[in-house]
């Protein structure tokens, strides 16, 4: 690169830039797959630029130049595609698919995938029973006797493998095929030896893998991510660390009657208590107390009597207001049929990940279908939001002026609020660790019940007020505390959204 | 030619799929379909650059295809029968051939490599290649020793026993034969040799599309395997699609570009695309006066005109308008 760079150029850069003018942005393909290594050449393959494009063909469709050109990238697109998938019999892994329970059996685990993919399962062994069927039975009913465990990887764990040419993969056969007694796997088939056109076939659209789902799966996988299922698809799938989703289970279980009471007692007690709390709201005379106030923050503060966070239940389109009771369970039934659900838990590659025991995922992406799926409503994105945990701000973009100051973000707080804050680094009252995000925490389980309006954060709006007000807030604003990532797949092309909810309410700018 | 042997396009969930690379080029060069190449290109299996099999179909290129008599719809999951026990024998026996004759060829070369010993077996190679190993133990023992460490015994046969070694397959793969010595069969072949992953099923004995494989949409349809176009917009989508089709000009998903397709006035492989489109499902339809400002602005922000191409069902014609920026001031 830096050679490039030295070389003194023959033309003058401005033709350059024309060309790039003239192009119609990245987007616009433009691939160039004969700048693809030829199979085989290159040890290292290196992903070459997009190449150029012409305006549109000459007439007569293209002249002599134009159509020599072509071809060759068609043959070397054909080229690329026709390598097939070989590996060393030292390095394959070898599975056996059970179309009945939607996964792979693991036979023989090699290499570095594993390591982030696949989960232990309780089965019965196979050998049990009547010859292979006995394998679809789940363990689980028979809870006292120990069953061996097993590797086994869900669908699109065994695509994606299949796909790269990393995993053999046998269909289970029914049929009474005694083949999977069979020892030696390696000299006669435990199965149906699949194609990857068979995986395709056999393992898109099982267990809520859809081809929009795998195609985020194995564009990202190919990227270096790690993923995981977001909903554990069965109880011994591994859940990520510090996870609120369970805090949302118990709304979507059906009630028993004894909940019903219990939630309609609170509901009652919660309606009583918000009417007190409404009178005590309503001291009008209270904000006119001006000698309490010292600064201007805090007069903003009080004369904020309509709470704005995101605590306070978003008001529901065409319900009418009698009808609130009904609505309030209503509500969490219509968003359990909306396809915006967060399906992967997604790591940084540099995160460190233990399969067995899942951190907190770096991000949560939700895939949907951009042919059937309108944008997302505020109520489906609210509702996002709620099960995500609060995420800590990015570290600030340093500046080339200021001294950089050495105070990493998550560093406990040596200065006191009294002295001046140092200028480069925001401390945002949003981000003290972990009593505040307990509380938020806690705040988001009472927030279920129905009519449970807690008071605005009264601790963290003062906290906010206290220190001199952090330089710039609108890296804050930009990230807001929690993060979504959306997927929108239409037919093989992927765009990738980040949503964030805003912060507004703890930045303000008076 | 292309009505006597047409396109086999392979169907599971809805999806069309083309996996014969043929198939591929004929789409492209005679039919001038391109669809998006949705699969692990198996060399470069770490970027997304450049994709391969299989090429997945929009809908309305299907519906084209198959309206046009030029492809046939094939459910594929039900084409993949199950082997029957000798023709499994027989593909086991195939395949067991091929590796025979692998480490044959392989045995052969290294016997010539033997023959030959001023280059392999001079001194100076030998005392490198001893060195080369020796410095190959010493790195395989601290990651041997660590992992088995970190294996408790019991778990050998849950996913704890697979080893947390990235980037040293080597050490791996020298050891993996004697891990697999509990959860693995013994292995009759010694020496490593290749194995090929099979792309296509065509190559099975057992595949057969014949009694599974649908000419019309209606009887696909009727089989459950295609259901598309069913709503007015679809019905719009697949008769704008095919208008432009039939002008020559090659189609891309445009959803980047805030439209149904991109236009390609040739390959896209080589030329850019001039315009956006965007179906409109009927004459009736609404227009909102910010859907024009917003497809004017991407669209010369792009260096493309917007086309929306309104379909009307009675007439089975689609009316073109574009959008462009006047560039008054």
């Amino acid at each position: 690169m830096d050679d490039a760079l030295e070389v003194p150029r023959p033309q003058l850069p401005t033709a350059d830039v024309q060309e790039e003018d003239q192009s119609s942005g990245d987007e616009d393909g433009g691939l160039d797959w004969t700048k693809l290594p030829k199979l085989g050449t290159a040890a290292r393959p290196v992903i070459p630029k997009r190449g150029e494009k012409d305006f549109e063909p000459a007439a007569g469709g293209g002249s002599g130049l134009q159509l020599h050109v072509l071809d060759r990238s068609r043959e070397a697109m054909l080229e690329a595609l026709r390598a097939g998938r070989s590996i060393s019999s030292k390095s394959i892994s070898y599975g056996l698919w059970y179309p009945a329970i939607d996964r792979v059996h693991v036979i023989t685990a090699r290499g570095i995938h594993f390591s982030t993919m696949g989960h232990s399962a309780t089965r019965a062994p196979p050998s049990e029973g009547m010859g292979g069927e006995a394998v679809d039975a789940q363990s689980n009913s028979i809870p006292g006797s120990k069953l061996p465990k097993r590797l086994e990887l869900l669908p699109e764990e065994a695509l994606y493998l299949v796909e790269r040419g990393a995993l053999f993969c046998y269909k289970f056969l029914s049929n009474g095929l005694p083949l999977v007694d069979s020892p030696n796997f390696e000299m006669t088939s435990p199965g149906a030896p699949m194609s990857v056109q068979q995986a395709f076939a056999e393992m898109t659209g099982r267990d809520g893998m859809t081809l929009e789902r795998y195609q985020v799966y194995a564009y990202l996988k190919r990227l270096g991510f790690i993923l995981m299922r977001a909903e554990p698809p069965t109880a011994e799938y591994p859940v990520a660390a510090l996870t609120p989703l369970l805090s949302n289970r118990p709304l979507t279980q059906p009630q028993t009657f004894r909940g019903k009471l219990t939630t309609l007692f609170s509901r009652f007690a919660s309606n009583v208590l918000s009417v007190f709390r409404l009178s005590r709201r309503s001291d009008w005379w209270k904000h006119l107390q001006l000698s309490r106030y010292r600064t201007s923050a805090d007069i903003f503060q009080s004369l904020r009597f309509i709470p704005c966070t995101y605590s306070v239940p978003l008001p529901l389109p065409s319900v009418s207001e009698g009808k609130q009771a009904s609505s309030s369970k209503a509500l969490p039934f219509a968003l359990s049929a909306s396809p915006y659900k967060v399906f992967f838990h997604v790591y940084k590659p540099s995160t460190p990940f233990r399969k067995t025991a899942p951190p907190a995922p770096d991000f949560y992406v939700v895939v949907v279908n951009a042919r059937t799926t309108p944008m997302p409503s505020i109520q489906e994105l609210t509702a996002l939001f709620d099960i995500l945990p609060v995420m800590p701000l990015p570290p600030p973009r340093k500046r080339g002026v200021q001294p950089a100051v050495k105070n990493p973000p998550n560093s406990p707080p040596t200065d006191d609020p009294a002295t001046k804050a140092p200028p480069g680094i925001s401390r945002p009252s949003s981000t003290p660790g972990w009593p505040l995000s307990a509380l938020t925490f806690l705040r988001r389980l009472l927030f279920f019940l129905p009519f449970f309006c807690p008071t605005p954060p009264a601790q963290a709006d003062k906290l906010a007020s206290k220190p001199t007000r952090p330089p710039n807030p609108f890296l804050a604003l930009k990230t807001g505390k929690k993060t979504i990532v959306i997927a929108a797949v239409d037919s093989g092309s992927i765009s990738f959204f980040r949503f964030g909810q805003g912060v507004f309410e703890e930045w303000p700018m008076a | 030619m292309s009505t006597s042997n047409p396109i086999l396009l392979r169907v599971s969930n809805k999806k069309a799929y083309v996996w014969d690379i043929d198939d591929v080029a004929k789409l492209r060069v005679c039919h001038h379909i391109c669809g998006v190449l949705a699969g692990t290109l198996p060399h470069l299996s770490q970027q997304n650059v450049f994709l391969g099999v299989p090429l997945l179909l929009m809908p309305e290129e299907v519906v084209l295809l198959v309206e046009k008599g030029l492809a046939l719809l094939v459910d594929d999951k039900n084409a993949h029968h199950d082997p029957s026990a000798p023709a499994l024998r027989k593909w086991d026996s195939d395949r067991l051939r091929v590796v025979e004759r692998q480490l044959a060829l392989a045995e052969e070369h290294e016997a010539k490599e033997a023959l030959n010993p001023d280059r392999a077996m001079s001194e100076k190679a030998i005392l490198k290649r001893k060195e080369r190993e020796e410095k190959r133990a010493r790195s395989v023992q601290p990651n041997t020793a660590e992992t088995s460490q970190e294996i408790p015994e019991e778990s050998l046969f849950a996913n704890d026993s697979v080893p947390n070694l990235e980037g040293h397959s080597e050490s791996l793969r020298a050891e993996s034969p004697h891990r697999s010595s509990v959860t693995v069969p013994p292995q009759t072949f010694t020496s490593p040799y290749t194995i090929q992953v099979p792309g296509a099923s065509s190559t099975f004995e057992w595949y057969d599309q014949s009694t599974h494989s649908f000419t019309t949409l209606a009887a696909a349809r009727e089989a459950g395997i295609w259901d598309y176009p069913a709503t007015p917009a679809e019905y719009a989508r697949c008769g704008v699609f095919r208008d432009l089709w039939e002008q020559g000009y090659f189609m891309g998903g445009g959803i980047k570009f805030g439209g149904e397709y991109l236009v390609y006035p040739g390959d896209p492989l080589r030329y850019h695309s001039h315009f956006v489109a965007s179906a409109i499902e009927s004459p009736e339809a609404a227009l909102r006066p910010l859907e024009i400002v917003a497809h004017g602005r991407l669209g010369t922000g792009t260096k493309k005109a917007h086309l929306l191409c309104e379909w009307d069902e009675d007439k089975e014609s689609v009316t073109y308008y574009s959008i462009e920026w006047a560039g008054f001031g």
